[in-house]
């Protein structure tokens, strides 16, 4: 078991979701994988499939119709998993946090365990939240009986 | 007997270390040849073993026994291969292997599972014939369809079947899912087929599929091996230089669609294994 | 009723039945060589035991008439019932009788004066004369001209030649490859009979008539097994012609028994294409007659004069046209489409005629005359011709949706590669040959019997109505998967003829080729209709599938059947399939003990690893996965899921909702079955004639 935890810490794979951003938060978690930052070492992959993955990585706001499918993703994620709000329209609504389509942040339909502040987030900064969605992680699993 | 069991379980618990090792060493090289550090050799049992913890999440019994039958029929291949087995058996089992992989594919009522299946299949359309030609070719080049028959040859397989060998990998490259012929899944996801035929499969359902493409991996590099058996460690250099081959294809190449797989499988391939087999037969008949 | 009292009355005692127990024990776990037949009737003889082998001949040659009247007159379902029951019952004994006696000859003796053989021709011109009727009603040219050549073909060898004077004995002659295709036919197709009875009065549930059809349905079902019988046990070619003609037209009343236009249309293109292979069949006897003499019409006569130095001249063309009422007969091409036509008829007549036995007839001729043509360019020609029929067929098969037509699609395929088999004439082809006629009749027997069924319940025999079977009806399902299963992967039977059939196959480099591509293709069209049928909704619950008694009785027995025999295929190799083979050949071609087969180019198959491994598989996967510990999420769509977990709606554009469609690839654009269909028969027709071209060269 203990190597099943270690092995959680290395090994995360991400689903990363566009709730309704401008997109400029998803470039720079797309640049994550690039060869500059390179997010691989850490054994990170991008998967596209919630029932492949551990973390998902949400950005923009959440309105009304991507609350549904935000809900979908994250119940069809197996357990042990962690979400990440990536970009501060993620983590409150940012700007758009009084537009009448914008329920606010991704934390109204889904818990979120790391919030990643920036506008648009940078690379550094979204790695760092993952690395401690990690740490979450590893600490959600102690306390759990997973498996 | 005992020999026999010994051996079977030698290759069942070294064969998926020796698997994720490769498989490893494959994303670090990748990585590197990307202009990237990539990941540890080690990753892909962090990746096993944390999919081991997750939760089962599985649509019913059948996707789930068919996961099981690739991999069991896999490590059946496997062991009777290493035992020196009847090569054309161990063609039609890999087959089944692989057929039981797409009904698994085929277990849920998914898209995504469904598309994967249906091309999973047009794969063993394209690889099927080439992998029994191949049997044939040694058959007629050895005058056994045994395994064990070919460490008494005295010429490698290579200097005899050459073209044969170049149609193999072509084979790989469709069975251990490298572009230009990734199109049923394969270690990335996809934009029009998600994950394909492993949509579905999760934890560790998703961990047993991994496990399978390591002894998978271990029984197609065994097959290249085999066509420098005096000395073995020549089989075996050979095995990695048609890996390294793989992963370069793999780094130029594009995602093809399955229409040219088949295209491509069905005149090159067979082409290839055609005038090889004819070369020998005129060889042998004018010889004997 | 009296010919089994008759048996009864010669029944051993207790001592004598261990003794027999501890025969067939001993012989069929012997090592491969040990086995002699001549020990058989011995043994049996110093027990006092005598089966009286030709007693058994003729009940299943007429036991079958008598309850075929006997339904066709009663007109009761219970009467109809009880009758197949209790033939098929017989029927079965019958044939393990035959097999426990061992071969042996039969001539009947007179009948009322007059000599069987002045019988028979009588009734074959009363059925030529009653098709050359048929064809008149129906305005077929075809027929009438056929059914014409035929009675002239038939008048020039009784009177002409004087072929009516000739009787060659023994008219029956019972060996090995007669004992497996008589417990092919008597039990394979009893619980074919079984089934049908139940069928055939659902049809006509759901398919009113004014006058009920069903006796006549019966009557013609029961009365082919009693052809068949004849056919396979005759060793006079003009007897075997005449129960060849006789399935020819059984398979005509059962094909057009809708009566509807498309079901006639059909009948009549299978009567006119079986009955060029009939006329084929009599300008071979004329030439055997003429060029060769009375003698040649006894098969064992042209066996046995003919195997180790190989036919020429008139005797090798006598035998290529039989050759090729053979390939008409199992409907290769370029005569494939009257299978395909026949598959309007109901499904007990697919499983019986168009799949177990009828067509059987057809390569068992190719197989029973292979020791002649050994070693010629007919034997070449035949192969390849066998081959492309395999591969072609195959190719096809995978672009039908209509599950009926692609189980016809691949019996025809299934077909050619016997016939290749017997074409490439080593030991081991013919045991490959063999071993394939016994699983395929199993297998596609039990597969269109499940389909006649399935059909029943959901309404459709399309392959996309099929979808999610493995929730709605689970047994129904799991027989599927079995029986396709068996019919192409190893450790199953079917597979280990394949294997022996590409391993035998390396001397002829076109034939094996063609084998090679072939084989590759079968797995596609089954994994896509078997994937179908297991596509099902997350965390379904399969619902309770209640079958009817005669469903349990026929399904249940072939598939027990199908397994069964695959995991003792060596016992069934050493007992049947091995002394068939020895009897022409030097060689056995396939040596067997309990769990390996070895094949004459040296190589090997370890059957029973496989069969434990797949059990532990299906144990295994119960504890894998437990309903209660694994939760079933929705599938993937984006998530756009838009209903419950197990359903697969999902919102589209606006407030609108979708649903997943599925489909399979059936490639229509690209196999086009008109336009391959014609490039094919083209190709299957030089085949053909390039098949009797070399006969006459």
């Amino acid at each position: 078991m203990e190597l099943i935890n270690k092995s959680r810490v290395k090994s995360p794979w991400l689903l990363h979701y566009d709730g309704s951003s401008c997109n400029g938060c998803d470039i720079e978690v797309l640049a994550c994988l690039t060869p500059i930052y390179d997010v691989e070492r850490f054994g990170i992959i991008n998967t596209g499939n919630p029932k492949h993955a551990d973390i998902l990585l949400i950005t923009g706001g959440v309105n009304k119709k991507a609350a549904r499918v935000v809900k979908n993703l994250y119940e069809q994620m197996p357990e042990p998993k962690v979400v990440v709000a990536v970009g501060v329209c993620a983590c409150s609504g940012g700007v758009f946090h009084d537009c009448y389509n914008i329920l606010g942040g991704i934390d109204r339909v889904i818990p979120v365990d790391v919030y990643v502040p920036g506008c648009a987030a940078r690379p550094e900064a979204i790695i760092d939240g993952v690395v401690r969605a990690l740490q979450v992680l590893a600490a959600k699993t102690d306390k759990e009986a997973v498996v | 007997m005992v020999k026999a069991l010994m051996v079977v379980l030698l290759v069942v618990i070294m064969a998926p270390l020796l698997g994720g090792l490769l498989t490893g060493i494959d994303r670090v090289l990748t990585a590197r040849m990307q202009g990237r550090v990539g990941p540890p050799v080690l990753q892909p049992f962090y990746d096993v073993l944390k999919l081991l913890g997750k939760e089962a999440l599985a649509a019913n019994r059948r996707q789930v026994a068919w996961a099981l039958g690739y991999l069991v029929l896999i490590i059946a291949s496997l062991a009777l291969f290493c035992l020196g087995g009847d090569l054309l058996i161990i063609v039609f089992t890999m087959a089944f292997a692989a057929g039981s992989f797409v009904l698994g594919g085929f277990s849920v009522r998914s898209p995504y599972s469904h598309i994967g299946s249906q091309r999973e299949l047009l794969q063993m359309l394209a690889y099927e014939p080439v992998l029994i030609l191949l049997a044939l070719g040694v058959y007629l080049q050895t005058g056994s369809f045994m395994v064990k028959d070919l460490f008494h040859q005295s010429q490698p397989l290579l200097a005899s079947m050459p073209l044969v060998f170049i149609a193999l990998l072509i084979v790989l490259t469709i069975k251990i899912r490298k572009s230009p012929f990734d199109l049923a899944t394969s270690h990335h996801g996809h934009q029009e087929l998600v994950k394909g035929i492993t949509t579905e499969y999760s934890g560790p359902y998703l961990a047993l599929i991994e496990v399978t493409h390591w002894y998978e991996l271990v029984l197609l590099l065994g097959l290249a091996a085999m066509f420098w058996t005096h000395p073995l460690g020549a089989g075996i250099l050979l095995a990695l230089a048609a890996f390294f081959i793989e992963m370069v294809i793999d780094n130029i190449c594009a995602r093809l669609t399955w229409n040219w797989m088949i295209k491509f499988t069905w005149t090159g391939g067979i082409i290839l294994c055609l005038i090889n087999l004819g070369v020998i037969w005129v060889l042998r008949a004018g010889g004997v | 009723m009296h010919r089994l009292r008759h048996l009864r009355g010669e029944l051993p005692g207790r001592s004598h039945r261990r003794e027999i127990r501890k025969f067939v024990t001993s012989s069929v776990f012997k090592k491969p060589g040990d086995i002699s037949v001549k020990e058989c009737p011995q043994v049996l003889k110093r027990g006092g035991f005598m089966i009286t082998g030709k007693y058994l001949v003729a009940v299943s040659i007429w036991l079958p008439v008598a309850a075929a009247l006997l339904c066709w007159l009663g007109q009761s379902y219970s009467l109809r019932n009880i009758v197949s029951y209790l033939t098929g019952i017989i029927l079965a004994v019958c044939a393990l009788g035959l097999f426990l006696s061992g071969p042996f000859d039969y001539q009947p003796g007179e009948i009322w004066g007059l000599s069987w053989n002045t019988a028979i021709s009588a009734a074959d011109f009363a059925l030529l004369a009653l098709i050359l009727y048929i064809g008149w009603r129906q305005r077929h040219k075809l027929i009438i001209i056929l059914a014409a050549i035929q009675a002239l073909l038939l008048i020039c060898f009784d009177f002409g030649l004087g072929g009516s004077e000739i009787e060659p004995v023994p008219a029956f002659a019972v060996d090995h490859l007669a004992i497996i295709m008589a417990l092919i036919i008597n039990i394979v197709g009893s619980l074919i009979c079984i089934y049908g009875v139940k069928y055939i009065a659902e049809h006509e549930e759901q398919h009113p008539v004014a006058k009920s059809r069903q006796p006549r349905f019966m009557f013609w079902l029961i009365i082919f097994l009693g052809a068949m019988n004849g056919l396979v046990f005759a060793n006079n070619l003009y007897w075997m012609y005449f129960f060849w003609e006789v399935t020819t037209f059984c398979s005509f009343q059962l094909i057009g028994h809708d009566q509807s236009d498309e079901a006639i249309g059909n009948a009549c293109r299978a009567l006119w294409m079986n009955s060029l292979g009939g006329a084929a069949f009599a300008l071979g006897l004329v030439i055997l007659l003429r060029y060769g003499g009375g003698d040649y019409l006894s098969m064992q006569y042209l066996l046995s004069h003919h195997t180790a130095a190989g036919a020429t001249g008139a005797i090798l063309l006598a035998v290529s046209m039989l050759v090729l009422a053979g390939m008409t007969k199992s409907a290769q091409l370029p005569f494939q489409s009257w299978l395909l036509g026949a598959m309007v008829a109901p499904t007990p007549v697919s499983a019986l005629l168009h799949s177990s036995t009828m067509v059987k007839a057809g390569v068992y001729l190719i197989l029973r005359l292979a020791p002649v043509y050994a070693g010629t360019y007919l034997s070449s020609m035949t192969a390849i011709a066998g081959a492309f029929t395999f591969l072609a067929a195959s190719v096809l098969a995978i672009s039908q949706s209509n599950a009926k037509r692609v189980l016809a699609y691949s019996t025809v395929a299934n077909l050619g590669l016997i016939i290749a088999c017997a074409g490439i004439n080593t030991p081991t082809a013919i045991s490959a040959a063999i071993v394939l006629i016994i699983f395929h009749a199993v297998s596609k027997g039990l597969l269109f019997l499940c389909t006649g069924y399935v059909e029943h319940e959901i309404g459709s025999r399309d392959i996309e109505a099929m979808e999610g079977l493995a929730d709605r009806l689970p047994a129904a399902a799991t027989i599927f998967t079995i029986g396709i299963i068996s019919m192409f992967l190893p450790p199953f039977g079917m597979l280990v003829g394949k294997w022996a059939a590409i391993e035998s196959a390396a001397q002829l480099p076109l034939a094996a080729f063609l084998l090679v591509l072939a084989s590759a293709v079968t797995a596609l069209f089954w994994l896509k209709w078997l994937g179908r049928m297991l596509e099902g909704r997350p965390g379904a619950i399969a619902q309770r599938e209640i079958m009817d008694s005669h469903y349990i009785a026929s399904l249940g027995g072939l598939t027990a059947a199908a397994v069964l025999l695959s995991i003792f295929i060596g016992p069934v190799v050493n007992s049947m399939v091995t002394p068939a083979v020895t009897q022409y050949y030097f060689s056995p071609g396939l040596e067997a003990n309990l769990e390996t087969i070895a094949a004459g180019s040296g190589g090997l198959f370890s059957v029973w690893p496989l069969f434990i491994l797949l059990a532990l598989i299906a144990v295994a996967a119960g504890f894998l996965y437990q309903p209660r510990k694994v939760k079933n999420p929705p599938v993937y769509l984006c998530g756009e899921n838009a209903g419950l977990p197990e359903s697969t709606v999902f919102m589209t554009t606006g407030e609108n909702m979708g649903e997943v469609k599925l489909s399979n690839y059936y490639f229509t654009g690209f196999l086009n079955e008109a336009r391959w269909s014609r490039v094919v028969n083209r190709v299957g027709l030089i085949m053909i004639l390039l098949l009797l071209g070399v006969t006459l060269w």
